[in-house]
């Protein structure tokens, strides 16, 4: 059984927003949800500026999956964490338990108030998002599914993620693999969104995301 | 709805892609020419996704791209052409709805009274932001009768570059992309992460790092191109551009790392450039420009000693100051000396571009009608003003508009996608604009910092619905499969050619036929728009003539007069430029002292470099995606400057020139040196065009958008 996961490389990302974006574009979602984000950390004392793109990090055991009483949140056999909206209430649980801020409720808000655009009309179930249930990242699903990569891996314009089949031996991400750290390790969430990045830039990002899990810029 | 009985998230086979329909266009986002490529699906004649286009030469889309999407649906569109009836510039302009028969009508009636009561040359015919209608609109310029044409290129964009370019090496090159034999390469006020120079390269940049490339990053600002390959990283002062250029020039030269017989053979005044680098010794370049000297020696020996070089220059980044054109050429200078141009994997300029097209953005010669501009050269509004552009350009450099306004030489202005907020002091031009005849502007929106202040604005289709034009990259040509507009927009092309349609002309502007009109540039190579059709998404090559060779200059395939050496009036790269001798500039590429900074005024502001989700004005609000990531002006300060100033992340600011004041958002970032702060330009609520003077580079006519001296002080509330 594939199991699917991605590496983002922090000495590539440039912080062009285009995964951001892109992600908006491929699943609509609502308005203050970014299941992308880039987090901009600088440090004076180095002089350096690093863009962090962050999002959902499918983990191995997700503590959202544990903490939801309705056991909306299942993991898929290749490793997929998603939500079921039939069973989600809303109630947030999920979003207090991750760690890594990737949880949101959908809001109400629309870009354009009672006013669907021609492409958000009767469009495919994965770009709706009924207010009140909770969201994230879904790893364009709907993508692998069709035999592709997510959106946000595709679109990279810094060839800064890859995205692949851990189990693959012959796969770029399991080469990869042992080059990448993943975040908050001690959380015991064991994520398959993993970084290239050096160990003191990774604690500066662990101690930006404790302070702030939802990685406002 | 589809997902309200069923876990929508799990419900896959639903969501997977596919049963749509497919098409093809262009981004229009960075203004950008050729654009990049979009791949998009459709139900019906609804776009409902977008994608980057497989295989396209300009890739992969950025923010902007994915962002047209929603703009083509923005419920603010505008859909029908508007006629004003208020009076131009008043607080609440009223506008209604005409037919576009009535729009013709009115525009032809001015155009025709204009001809015979002033002659042509009072119609002033302009293209901004999409370049996209640059061969139309010439055409019927030409056709009208009118030489006085200009672009935003000739405002205040590329145009500083490429005349610097022409003057020096005789061709255009901004550099291109390293190979894998390429050894080092300078990147100088670029950042190719962000803004499309080639295009959205930063992925290749940073492979070729990974292969080995060294590259020198010269910019102030720590940009993500400077943090994430420089392995020397340059933070001059802004303006001081030629001083930096000596200073590493100086160093090649003394220690002898010079291309000694590329010089001596191909280089004209370069014993007028080594005697006056002489000068420019990095001890005292290091208190021009703040560059620490033992930096210029690394930078200068790292490129001198690691060829073949290359280079990436920006478009605008080094020419928006009052020694423009000098500051560039002083750049273009470093390559040459090393003897880096035309050689493989340095910097080349392609044998065989396209018959009859390059560069493909300012519109075929012919199709355009570029001879007709030539014979009407005596009627240029810049002649006298500007001589060694007016040489060079068939466009006219537009920066004293106002002065033509004023003095009665322009009575009529045709716009398409065009903002005031381009020109320095913009409300001079906006009330020029306003006390014209008669003035209209083609757009996607209602700009009210543009369109307050003419008589018509005219609904443009959008990239999705355009046909034309059909894109050139080098050698392949590609086609778009447009959707049907909404509501009664029309393409830019089309506006243009029924213009010309109704003038009299139906021969020449093709009844109005957009497909025709792309049918007869494509001609030139025997091919119609149904090839393109067929050949849809890989496009079509048309074959050349033979093999890319390099060093031209030797063998006479550089000059259209087939003789050896460059296209210069020397025959050679002229670091003494023999156009700007004869027009009485400064002909050596010369430092001169930007503007001094005071007590008062003790910074220094670099306006218009970008964040990546923005380009020109437009951007700020056509997709709510984007403007949900940056809502105001932002400006960029040192940490430092900041904590001396009392102003915290978010803190509302003013920001001062001797010539304007507005209020920002203060971001505190490393992003910025001490000394110098940045904020972007085109926002119409804190237009920073209005704290630039007009003062203009004397050579290329281009505005200081990057040297101007300034204060920020935190707004106190009451």
């Amino acid at each position: 059984m594939a199991k699917y996961a991605i590496i983002v490389d922090l000495d590539r990302c440039s912080g062009c927003m285009t995964c951001v974006i892109a992600c908006k574009q491929e699943n609509l979602t609502r308005p203050t949800v970014w299941w992308n984000k880039i987090l901009e950390l600088e440090d004076e004392n180095l002089d350096r500026i690093t863009y962090v793109r962050h999002a959902c990090m499918h983990c191995e055991d997700p503590p959202c999956l544990a903490a939801c009483s309705h056991a909306a949140i299942f993991r898929r056999p290749d490793g997929i964490v998603l939500i079921d909206h039939e069973k989600c209430l809303g109630d947030a649980d999920c979003a207090d338990a991750c760690p890594y801020g990737a949880i949101d409720i959908n809001p109400a808000a629309e870009y354009f108030p009672d006013q669907q655009l021609p492409f958000e009309e009767d469009t495919e179930p994965h770009r709706q998002h009924p207010p009140g249930k909770a969201g994230t990242c879904t790893l364009c699903v709907h993508r692998i599914e069709a035999g592709q990569e997510p959106l946000c891996v595709e679109s990279c314009t810094a060839k800064a993620m890859i995205f692949g089949d851990l189990d693959d031996p012959d796969s770029l991400i399991h080469k990869k693999l042992g080059k990448s750290i993943p975040l908050l390790a001690a959380e015991g969430t064991h994520p398959k969104v993993r970084y290239i990045c050096s160990d003191n830039l990774l604690k500066e990002i662990e101690t930006r995301l404790r302070k702030n899990p939802k990685m406002a810029r | 709805m589809a997902g309200s009985n069923r876990s929508y998230q799990m419900d896959v086979k639903n969501s997977a892609a596919g049963e749509q329909a497919v098409g093809y266009t262009f981004c229009d986002g960075c203004n950008q020419a050729p654009f990049c490529g979009i791949k998009f699906f459709k139900t019906g004649n609804i776009v409902t996704r977008i994608e980057s286009w497989p295989g396209f030469p300009a890739a992969p889309l950025c923010t902007k791209a994915y962002g047209t999407l929603q703009r083509l649906y923005h419920p603010n569109r505008l859909k029908y052409p508007l006629k004003r009836v208020s009076p131009k510039g008043a607080l609440t302009p009223d506008f209604v709805r005409i037919s576009w028969d009535e729009t013709y009508d009115i525009i032809v009636g001015h155009l025709n009274r204009i001809k015979k009561e002033y002659g042509p040359q009072a119609a002033f015919f302009y293209v901004g932001d999409p370049k996209e209608p640059r061969a139309a609109v010439q055409r019927l310029a030409a056709t009208y009768g009118s030489v006085n044409y200009g672009t935003e290129s000739s405002t205040a964009c590329r145009r500083a570059a490429l005349l610097a370019e022409l003057l020096t090496y005789g061709f255009s090159t901004l550099g291109n992309l390293p190979t894998q034999k390429t050894g080092v390469v300078l990147i100088w006020g670029t950042n190719p992460a962000y803004s499309g120079r080639p295009f959205m390269c930063h992925g290749q940049l940073a492979d070729a790092k990974e292969n080995g490339v060294k590259f020198i990053v010269v910019d102030p600002r720590k940009t993500p191109t400077a943090a994430t390959l420089a392995d020397i990283h340059l933070r001059p002062r802004p303006a001081t551009t030629a001083a930096l250029a000596a200073g590493i020039m100086h160093v090649i030269f003394k220690e002898e790392l010079h291309d000694r017989a590329f010089c001596e053979k191909w280089i004209h005044g370069i014993e007028e450039l080594r005697n006056y680098v002489q000068d420019f010794a990095p001890d005292r370049v290091e208190k021009i420009t703040w560059v620490p000297a033992e930096q210029i020696t690394a930078a200068a020996r790292l490129y001198a000693t690691n060829g073949p070089g290359g280079m990436l220059l920006g478009p605008q980044g080094t020419i928006h100051d009052l020694n423009a054109t000098n500051n560039h050429r002083a750049i273009l200078m470093i390559p040459a000396i090393c003897g880096y141009i035309d050689i493989p994997d340095g910097i080349t300029k392609p044998t065989e571009p396209l018959e009859g097209m390059a560069p493909w953005f300012d519109g075929p010669p012919d199709f355009s009608m570029r001879a007709k501009f030539n014979e009407m050269k005596s009627d240029r509004l810049d002649r006298k003003v500007f001589p060694a552009w007016a040489e060079k350009f068939w466009e006219v450099q537009t920066n004293h508009l106002v002065e033509w306004v004023k003095s009665g030489k322009i009575k009529a202005f045709l716009a398409w996608g065009f903002s005031t907020m381009i020109w320095p002091q913009t409300h001079e031009y906006q009330q020029a604009i306003a006390s014209l005849e008669f003035s209209m502007a083609v757009d996607y929106f209602y700009r009210p910092w543009t369109h307050d202040y003419v008589d018509l604005v005219l609904p443009a289709a959008m990239n999705f619905e355009r046909l034309a034009p059909f894109a050139v990259f080098g050698r392949q040509i590609f086609g778009r499969t447009p959707v049907k507009p909404i509501g009664e927009c029309k393409e830019d092309w089309q506006i243009a050619l029924e213009i010309g349609t109704r003038l009299g002309y139906p021969e020449i502007f093709f009844n109005g036929d957009v497909e025709a009109a792309c049918n007869d540039i494509l001609a030139m190579w025997g091919l119609t728009y149904d090839d393109l059709k067929k050949n849809q998404e890989k496009g079509v090559t048309v074959p050349p003539r033979g093999p890319e060779i390099f060093k031209k200059y030797e063998t006479g395939k550089l000059r259209l007069d087939g003789k050896v050496g460059f296209e210069t009036p020397s025959g050679k790269i002229e670091a003494v430029s023999l156009v700007l001798k004869k027009h009485g500039y400064p002909a050596l590429c010369e430092y001169k002292e930007p503007m001094a900074t005071t007590r008062k005024f003790p910074l220094v502001l670099i306006s218009g470099s970008r964040v990546p989700y923005i380009t020109h004005s437009k951007w700020r609000q056509d997709s709510p995606w984007l403007f949900e990531l940056q809502r105001q002006a932002l400006l960029t300060i040192n940490p430092q400057d900041a904590a001396n100033r009392n102003i915290e992340k978010n803190d509302a600011v003013i920001l001062k020139t001797p010539w304007g004041q507005m209020t920002v958002t203060a971001k505190p970032t490393i992003l910025m040196p001490a000394g110098i702060v940045g904020v972007e330009h085109g926002w119409q609520d804190a237009n920073v065009n209005e704290l630039i003077p007009r003062q203009f580079d004397p050579i290329s006519g281009f505005p200081p958008f990057k040297e101007i001296i300034c204060e920020v002080v935190k707004k106190e509330h009451a």
